[in-house]
């Protein structure tokens, strides 16, 4: 595989979001990672884009992606009170859609911060 | 920066002369912040790096991060709250008892040494970490931390910053903050949004069963949570979004992977004092992102009929 290289890219590991790592990836993973700290380092080589997992399960199943999002919206809409946790590992564009959510449902969004 | 006596990494790495690290342990949870942000760099008025800042290190235990430290004090589990008290008292120029000092494990002279610290200091920081801000006394030690470091301001420049974990937790807090604000445990079931930690956070929450439906993003509770928040989870309706299947995914009804942020899932997260960095992912995942799945579950609930009374439908009952 052709081996790029990824300049300022940004760590996301801990709260300092350093955006002044070099990274050099043959694809399916990074293989070298420069001016990253230990934790950086390891959150970098310990993940790739290799299918380990399947797309979705519903109930324990292996269900595609589409019945998946159906039956969340179902559970999430049926509920009384959902609740909108986590936040934290993801981006703010997906924040946003989370808070979207929340208020669509009539739900409490909470994130890390509260533990 | 929601009424934060506070700063960015930038102005601290160029100003700041005196830190304070309270309840935190940057050399093994944070290890680039004080070579990239805080304790060694050289900058515009801190021309000599090092040699131009004092760092006091405020823990229960000595750890690695004591080393690096001028002056070390040990306190007693517990007493943050105590001890933030006496140092506001102190500042103030205020009496405060022997007996008050010493249960919290330190002693008169280094509070006071402490205090004419701070106020000696062209620009002092206090960055507060979880052991402050997790252990007995809460959200009330950081609104201490925070409140001791406003007051600082009468006679220098002070800050406060709180040492965040987990990546973008700050953007977390940035963005339920510009959207309904407030920064975490917000209730949006009376249609307006109602802040009350304690109440409306998730351990509370869970423990108490008040939920009955979970959706998860990113996060593994079934890990860490207490048990009873485990058990509600596992016997509501759960849905997990993760990059892999966890403990949390196993217990709950629907699990959805999603591409990892950062490494193959683009988009912002925010640094700990609140500066958005744009991320740049070296990676292409197989698995949709968490913003396409949120996306498509919010737009799948809203071919549904609204659960509150719209205005069409009051209209279509008269």
């Amino acid at each position: 595989m052709e081996l790029t290289v990824t300049k300022h890219a940004t760590c996301t590991f801990c709260g300092c979001v350093c955006d002044d790592i070099e990274l050099h990836s043959d694809g399916t993973r990074v293989v070298e990672t420069k001016a990253a700290c230990i934790l950086g380092k390891s959150w970098f080589l310990n993940h790739d884009v290799v299918r380990h997992y399947p797309d979705a399960l519903v109930d324990g199943q292996e269900a595609t992606l589409g019945e998946a999002i159906e039956a969340a919206a179902n559970y999430l809409y049926e509920a009384d009170l959902p609740l909108v946790y986590g936040l934290s590992n993801t981006t703010c564009e997906a924040q946003r859609q989370a808070v979207t959510l929340a208020e669509m449902t009539g739900g409490i969004i909470d994130s890390h911060t509260s533990l | 920066m929601g009424g934060k006596p506070s700063c960015t990494l930038g102005e601290i790495r160029n100003r700041a002369d005196f830190l304070i690290y309270w309840g935190g342990n940057p050399a093994e949870c944070h290890p680039r912040h004080f070579t990239k942000y805080s304790l060694m760099p050289k900058g515009k008025f801190t021309p000599n790096g090092r040699k131009d800042r004092t760092m006091v290190l405020v823990d229960i235990r000595e750890t690695a991060s004591a080393k690096a430290a001028d002056i070390f004090l040990q306190i007693r589990p517990g007493k943050d709250f105590e001890a933030l008290t006496a140092l506001r008292s102190i500042v103030k120029g205020k009496r405060v008892e022997e007996s008050a000092v010493v249960e919290t494990g330190l002693t008169m002279e280094q509070l006071n040494d402490l205090a004419t610290r701070m106020k000696k200091a062209k620009f002092g920081v206090i960055f507060f970490g979880m052991g402050l801000s997790m252990t007995r006394g809460k959200h009330m030690n950081s609104a201490a931390a925070m409140t001791l470091a406003a007051e600082l301001n009468a006679f220098t420049k002070f800050v406060a910053m709180p040492m965040r974990g987990h990546g973008n937790v700050t953007g977390a807090d940035v963005v339920v903050r510009y959207h309904t604000g407030y920064p975490f445990g917000v209730n949006l079931s009376r249609g307006y949004p109602r802040f009350n930690p304690g109440e409306f956070s998730t351990v509370d929450v869970l423990v108490r069963g008040d939920n009955d439906a979970t959706i998860i993003i990113g996060a593994d509770p079934g890990a860490t949570m207490p048990q009873p928040a485990i058990d509600h989870l596992a016997s509501t309706n759960t849905i997990v979004l993760d990059p892999k299947v966890t403990h949390t995914s196993r217990l709950s009804k629907v699990h959805i992977t999603t591409a990892a942020t950062g490494i193959s899932a683009p988009g912002t997260a925010y640094r700990m004092d609140e500066i958005p960095m744009t991320l740049r992912p070296p990676l292409k995942s197989p698995y949709p992102t968490d913003e396409e799945v949120l996306r498509r579950i919010s737009e799948a609930v809203a071919r549904k009929a609204a659960w509150y009374p719209t205005p069409e439908a009051l209209m279509a009952a008269v």
